[in-house]
């Protein structure tokens, strides 16, 4: 729900309480001030009575509203309701009865007075009342409505340079200035919190590189060392297969090392440049790369590249998964082994012939899994193409039906 | 043999500044050792350099600052950036910036050999672009190659593996060595160490029947060696 709408429904509601409240209190208190002026005015009359009734003969204060009876004793005055029928109408009436004394005798007066007059006043008393409080309480409904969501321009500008935020972009957040105080307070923190992840970003950023730094330079010594030893004239044949191990064994351990440094960057998400590319034009053309390889091993190649395919991914990452998927059927295959590769339905299937696993199937995409007759591969070739495809949300999945198959579902 | 080419080698870690150095002694250059850019800007006032070799993450700073500085100060000055940083946006950096070729560490010498013989031959138009070696002569630019004065026809990669040995000659190459060179000059995914037997072999064939003496020769089963007397 939104914050606007949430503020406005609690102001409603607990307007509408208070109104109903309001009015109830009103209606009972604008009633009983219009009955305490009627038998206020009863009472006047009442006091005119008693003045005009010494100097007059009684009979004549009798009128339409006045009644006067002989009574035979002394009674209380009290106030009461009456119906007369005027006119064949039924009209009602406030009556006050009360004695008075009179040559010896009691008679009992009555005066009436119409209530349904009273009762216009209490009607427009309430309808005015009602009215004012309505118009009052949509005045201040718009007016509050209109000062939140004013007041929240900036809030909301705030979400959305948020939502937009990338911490890998050189872009800085940069916030509008705000009015309220809450909101300026959220936009410091927000631009300090941001600032804090970018640099924290930078730093791990630069981390990996000073791994990759520390790491390849004392390789390069021990290689370069092993190189220079390796030129002596007078090496047995055991020293120099074992110089040739040292140099082989360093190269292939600065390759684990730049392909962990590859996992790190991808997982930070520094590659994130976008664009589209025909999966089939990228594989023909990584394809021509392996060449060699395909001859050398003489592979059946079976090409099904008619679908194009179009995907948008950040272009090395596009390369490095197409590469590595096909020098993972390639280097793996048998000689004289099949290859397959087609798209289909924004499906990737590439099969290949070779000898089953000697790990699970489920440990395929982990690092370092391998076959134990492949000990020379890496192991972080297939584990590297299952982050990118875990970064785009592309599903990858391994099964060994008599070949190796690998299918990729380009859609996210 | 001599050549006169001084060489810069801007490097702070000091075991592979030193190998680094004997190296190009024994190859014929005269190398020059600075281990940090202010060692760096004073040597280059005071020498004249061929070629620099330049090592980015150095104490005082990126070695990216000196490669406009070099290049500002003499076009012809070869500049090899040597860097354990492989990410592709530092190279494109270095190479837009002016350097002339970028090497990620480690590397091998004859590698490094190849490379900077390549870069001194591509800025010294004015000396031979062939490269001579007895009765075999190399024009790297045409990809041309004669023996006994008759042109033989290679494959790319056969002439790229016979330059390399040209340029590094009296040298142990080994199959890794060679592998890398193949795989990382001729962008090859599938290119294994085990290939390199049989290119050599096709090599070998192709010098023997143009009456070549027989230079590339096999060491223990480890690697190659092309040995000039």
């Amino acid at each position: 729900m939104k914050l606007l709408t949430k503020t406005s429904l609690n102001f409603i509601s607990a307007s509408v309480m208070f109104f109903l409240v309001g009015s109830i209190v009103m209606y009972f208190s604008v009633r009983n001030i219009v009955a305490e002026d009627l038998q206020n005015r009863l009472l006047e009359q009442q006091n005119e009575f008693f003045n005009t009734a010494s100097q007059n003969k009684l009979e004549d204060l009798a009128s339409e509203v006045i009644f006067i009876e002989k009574y035979q004793k002394e009674l209380e005055h009290s106030f009461s309701d009456t119906v007369l029928i005027v006119n064949k109408k039924y009209m009602l009436y406030r009556k006050l009865q009360f004695s008075y004394l009179h040559n010896e005798q009691h008679y009992k007066v009555s005066i009436l007075q119409l209530q349904s007059q009273s009762d216009k006043l209490f009607k427009k008393i309430v309808i005015m009342n009602v009215g004012f409080a309505m118009l009052f309480f949509l005045i201040v409904f718009f007016v509050n409505r209109q000062s939140i969501k004013n007041s929240l321009k900036v809030f909301y500008s705030t979400i959305n340079k948020l939502e937009d935020f990338q911490v890998n972009k050189a872009q800085e957040l940069t916030l509008d200035t705000a009015e309220v105080d809450e909101v300026k307070k959220l936009n410091v923190v927000f631009e300090r919190m941001s600032e804090q992840i970018r640099k924290d970003f930078e730093a791990q950023k630069e981390y990996t590189e000073n791994v990759a730094h520390e790491l390849q330079t004392p390789l390069a010594i021990i290689s370069s060392k092993a190189d220079e030893l390796m030129q002596a004239d007078n090496l047995t044949k055991e020293q120099m297969e074992q110089l040739a191990l040292l140099l082989e064994t360093t190269n292939r351990l600065s390759k684990i090392n730049q392909s962990l440094i590859f996992l790190t960057k991808i997982d930070n998400r520094f590659y994130t440049e976008g664009a589209t590319f025909s999966l089939n034009e990228l594989i023909k053309e990584k394809l021509v790369l392996f060449e060699t390889a395909i001859e050398d091993k003489n592979l059946k190649l079976a090409l099904d590249l008619k679908d194009a395919t179009h995907i948008y991914m950040d272009p090395y990452l596009a390369e490095t998964l197409v590469v590595n998927l096909l020098k993972n059927a390639i280097v793996h295959n048998e000689k004289g082994g099949e290859l397959s590769i087609k798209l289909e339905n924004k499906c990737l299937i590439i099969t290949n012939s070779g000898t089953a696993l000697t790990f699970s199937e489920s440990d395929i995409f982990k690092r370092f899994s391998r076959s134990e007759h492949s000990k020379k591969s890496l192991g972080i070739g297939l584990s590297i193409v299952k982050r990118i495809c875990e970064l785009y949300g592309f599903n990858i999945e391994y099964r060994f039906q008599e070949n190796h198959i690998f299918a990729i579902k380009f859609s996210n | 043999m001599p050549n006169n080419h001084n060489i810069l080698v801007v490097e702070d870690e000091w075991e592979l500044a030193k190998s680094t150095l004997a190296f190009l002694s024994e190859n014929g250059f005269s190398p020059f050792h600075a281990k940090d850019l202010k060692t760096a800007r004073k040597l280059l006032k005071k020498e004249k350099f061929t070629a620099v070799l330049l090592d980015l993450g150095l104490p005082d700073g990126d070695g990216m600052s000196l490669i406009k500085e070099i290049k500002n100060f003499k076009e012809e000055i070869g500049l090899i950036i040597i860097s354990a940083k492989d990410a592709l946006e530092k190279k494109v950096q270095g190479l837009e910036l002016g350097a002339d070729d970028y090497l990620t560490k480690p590397f091998f010498f004859s590698e490094l050999n190849a490379r900077l013989k390549s870069v001194i031959r591509r800025l010294n138009l004015e000396v031979n672009q062939e490269l001579a070696c007895n009765e075999i002569t190399l024009f790297p630019e045409q990809m041309k190659v004669l023996v006994h004065a008759k042109e033989l026809e290679l494959t790319a990669k056969e002439f790229g593996l016979l330059l390399y040995f040209v340029s590094n000659q009296n040298r142990v190459l080994s199959k890794t060595t060679l592998g890398e060179f193949m795989s990382s000059t001729y962008v090859d995914y599938g290119f294994t160490d085990d290939m390199v037997y049989t290119h050599i072999k096709n090599l070998k064939k192709k010098l023997a029947e143009s009456n070549c003496k027989d230079y590339i020769k096999n060491v223990y089963g480890v690697g190659y060696k092309f040995t000039v007397a």
